[in-house]
């Protein structure tokens, strides 16, 4: 009977598990969590900027692609990746609701683009400022 | 007596080098986004090569052919076996470990090729074609360095060149039927084909 007590109480963990939804975050908790990360890296953390980040996000950083390069200086607007031609959706969670809504895919972004844009990672100052940036256009 | 015999037909070989270099280049262009026109454009090359021996399978020459290397796991075991004996066992076309490594490639390769064309125009689970598409690319890159490593081993034990056989598409063997044509107008159609592809790709983005 234990052994068959236990067994109902891992399918259930599983079936709750499994019945998780996969995006289960905001643009805010997300945000809130640049905010985490920002503190530590920087103890003299200001708080994030959306100038600067539309700053950020339109200037080159030492190669020739800018993040607009593909996802255009108008983050409302469709964009086109500059190798493949293919239509990218806007970035702006205002008009495209599925951005900035799942935390795994936010990293992977970010992690890809700023290593194409950069050569490097983004700091969380650099994230969160774009994200503040995005979050405001309406 | 040791004669030299035909084993590997032209459309075998031009296979296995396009699928060998489609496979490295798309691995390599991975990364980010710099390269990932030249990504496609392998992974497209690479989903091509792998339908082509498909069918090779079932119609090509008799080495070629898939029931010439589907050996019973029993035969696997006591080839690996005895390459640790004095007398290691000999095949004059695949050896059933090689065969073994052939159909994980194919395998490999057809998923990560359907998993990446469901990525790129967006069909199928996004989140699941994503692990899918990087798990079996790490896989076949594992499957890979077992397949040379195995390559190496049998061509030292065996005192036989393997790697020359998979260009020159000849071996030398004792009491062994020499295929009897070596099929160069559709190998040459494959590499003409592949190289147009791949220019007509690359400039047109
Ligand atoms: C070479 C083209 C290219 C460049 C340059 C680029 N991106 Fe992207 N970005 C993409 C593609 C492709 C996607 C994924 C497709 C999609 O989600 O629509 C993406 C997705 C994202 C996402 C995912 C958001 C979400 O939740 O869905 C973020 C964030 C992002 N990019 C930020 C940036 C930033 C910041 C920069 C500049 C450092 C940048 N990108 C530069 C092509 C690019
Ligand atoms: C670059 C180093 C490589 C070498 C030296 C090499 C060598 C060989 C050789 C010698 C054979 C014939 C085995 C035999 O005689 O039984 C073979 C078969 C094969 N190899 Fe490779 N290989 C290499 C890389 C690869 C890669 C990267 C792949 C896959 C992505 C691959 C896939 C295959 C397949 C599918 C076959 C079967 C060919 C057929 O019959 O169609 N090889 N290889």
């Amino acid at each position: 009977m234990l052994t068959l007590n236990r067994c109902m109480q891992a399918l259930a963990l599983c079936a709750a598990f499994a019945a998780l939804p996969a995006a289960a975050e905001t643009p805010q908790d997300i945000l809130d969590g640049f905010t985490v990360e920002a503190k530590t890296e920087a103890p003299d953390f200001q708080g994030f900027d959306a100038e600067r980040g539309k700053l950020f996000f339109n200037s080159t950083h030492g190669n020739d692609w800018s993040c607009a390069t593909c996802h255009t200086s108008n983050p409302a607007a469709s964009g086109k990746h500059a190798k493949t031609d293919k239509v990218i959706d806007p970035l702006a969670p205002a008009v495209n609701a599925e951005r900035f809504t799942d935390l795994k895919k936010v990293n992977k972004w970010f992690k890809r683009n700023c290593g194409d844009v950069l050569d490097r990672e983004c700091t969380s100052l650099e994230k969160g400022d774009v994200l503040t940036y995005l979050m405001a256009i309406q | 007596m040791l004669q030299r015999i035909l084993v590997w037909d032209v459309p075998t070989r031009v296979f296995h080098w396009t699928l060998a270099l489609s496979f490295a280049g798309a691995y390599l262009t991975s990364e980010g986004e710099r390269y990932r026109d030249i990504h496609l454009a392998l992974g497209y090359l690479m989903l091509g090569m792998i339908a082509f021996r498909l069918v090779w399978g079932f119609v090509g020459t008799a080495y070629a052919r898939f029931g010439a290397f589907l050996f019973k796991p029993a035969a696997v075991v006591g080839y690996v076996r005895s390459l640790l004996s004095p007398s290691p066992q000999h095949y004059v076309g695949h050896n059933p470990a090689g065969g073994v490594a052939i159909f994980l490639l194919l395998t490999l390769g057809l998923l990560i090729g359907l998993s990446g064309l469901g990525l790129y125009w967006e069909f199928g689970d996004e989140d699941l074609f994503e692990e899918l598409h990087e798990i079996t690319a790490n896989l076949m890159l594992g499957v890979v360095v077992v397949h040379i490593a195995g390559v190496l081993i049998s061509s030292v034990l065996h005192r036989e060149n393997l790697v020359r056989a998979m260009f020159t598409g000849y071996k030398q063997a004792a009491n062994a039927v020499s295929i009897t044509r070596s099929y160069v107008w559709l190998g040459m159609v494959m590499a003409l084909l592949s190289a147009v592809f791949l220019i007509v790709y690359l400039s047109g983005s």
